[in-house]
């Protein structure tokens, strides 16, 4: 299907983006064995060639965190350059959104717009997947990351297989949508016993930056 | 009043919004204050999401470039104005370069709000926010609807709301001061 790949992270190779898709591309070439293209849109060096291989494709995924409740202006950057686009070939577009907030909900105003951007430039919507609660993938132990890898997996086999993405899995990934009543309040209860912020304070720590949390360097 | 406004425009030559902003400033230059940052002619690098500001230098971020004048002009604003062309159905990748850098003006801790996870104040008070923008020729309903949504919860994240979407072509220079004023008014009261 001539698939190509822009992951629009801005930390690129070391991005959770990053590791999501190589699970995706996993399950895809159990399918189809072609080589996937994968491009880092925020290596902006390259961006004519970025959207040389857009134009070229027939079937395009984009996959990136939410930022600041949009896209990274990176791929902001890159969707204006396609937009100008003449003649624009046609093709699929699907995207993957994740976000560090563990709600699908914060993901679904950017997903309109996607949708409606590929409207505007008169291609075939494949679909938003939208993941929460992605930050600390890095860090977390194989078996808590297991179930997320084996989603994204079977997700790219079953692109591969249909060309779209399963609704099923897209379903379940959007889990949990907003957060229940019983998980705010434990939630809470985690707040109060300090484990809610545990991944910061540790980062924080490791950096010697943990008294200096609170700093307000802009006020003077 | 304090006014902070973050114009993101990668045509350099859109001189009807360079106009406009010339028209704001010299109206507005004797009852307020007013900062304008035009994104394009600074040295504004992109967020690369490293994080140093919230976990090595906390608060501070880790590009040496133009950044932290306006990190300054926005905290200490009692309006930010958000502008920029419409492009490609939503605000301008330049204007949205800046935003995306403004998380350093926020620290990591979650909290909720409206039953929601969003991130801890750093500062004690953030500015509200105004949206001034400039049409596409295709621009339609819902590209408006979708933008001010987006900001609606840009907003929500920053501590603030949205008081306002203008555009250029609708709103004359006068009209937009008598909307700060009024606005001005309603936050001293």
């Amino acid at each position: 299907m001539k698939l190509v790949v822009f992951n629009g992270s801005p930390r690129r190779k070391k991005s959770n983006s990053k590791i999501l898709m190589e699970q995706f591309l996993k399950g895809y070439n159990e399918i189809q064995k072609d080589d996937v293209p994968l491009y880092y849109l925020a290596s902006m060096k390259r961006m004519n060639e970025y959207v040389d291989a857009f134009q070229h494709a027939q079937t395009v995924l984009f996959i990136f965190p939410l930022y600041t409740d949009s896209m990274p202006g990176v791929v902001k950057f890159f969707i204006e350059k396609i937009s100008e686009l003449k003649p624009f070939n046609t093709k699929n577009i699907g995207f993957i959104v994740q976000s560090g907030f563990p709600e699908a909900h914060h993901s679904t105003y950017l997903e309109r717009y996607l949708e409606k951007w590929t409207r505007r430039i008169q291609s075939t919507y494949l679909g938003t997947v939208i993941r929460g609660g992605v930050e600390g993938i890095q860090i977390q132990p194989r078996s808590w990351t297991r179930k997320l890898f084996r989603a994204f997996y079977e997700l790219g086999k079953g692109f591969a297989d249909s060309g779209s993405f399963h609704p099923d899995i897209v379903a379940r990934l959007r889990k949990p949508y907003m957060l229940s009543a019983p998980r705010r309040l434990s939630f809470r209860f985690m707040a109060l016993i300090g484990l809610t912020n545990y991944y910061w304070n540790m980062k924080l720590k490791e950096h010697h930056a943990y008294d200096i949390r609170f700093d307000r360097p802009y006020m003077d | 009043m304090h006014i902070s406004l973050l114009y993101g425009n990668p045509n350099p030559d859109d001189q009807a919004f360079l106009n406009y902003l010339d028209g704001l400033r010299s109206a507005v230059s004797d009852s307020h204050t007013l900062d304008i940052w035009d994104i394009e002619k600074m040295d504004i690098h992109y967020c690369i999401g490293c994080w140093t500001c919230w976990w090595e230098t906390p608060g501070r971020c880790v590009h040496k470039d133009d950044g932290p004048d306006i990190f300054k002009s926005v905290i200490h604003a009692d309006l930010l104005i958000l502008a920029s062309p419409m492009m490609a159905g939503f605000t301008s990748s330049s204007l949205k370069r800046i935003c995306d850098r403004l998380i350093v003006l926020l620290h990591p801790y979650i909290t909720f709000i409206k039953k929601e996870c969003h991130h801890w104040k750093r500062y004690d008070t953030y500015p509200k926010i105004g949206l001034l923008l400039k049409k596409e020729p295709d621009t339609d309903k819902e590209d408006l609807l979708i933008t001010r949504d987006i900001y609606d919860r840009f907003a929500i994240n920053f501590h603030s709301r949205i008081l306002f979407m203008d555009f250029i072509e609708d709103t004359a220079v006068d009209q937009l001061i008598e909307k700060t004023v009024s606005i001005q008014n309603a936050i001293s009261i």
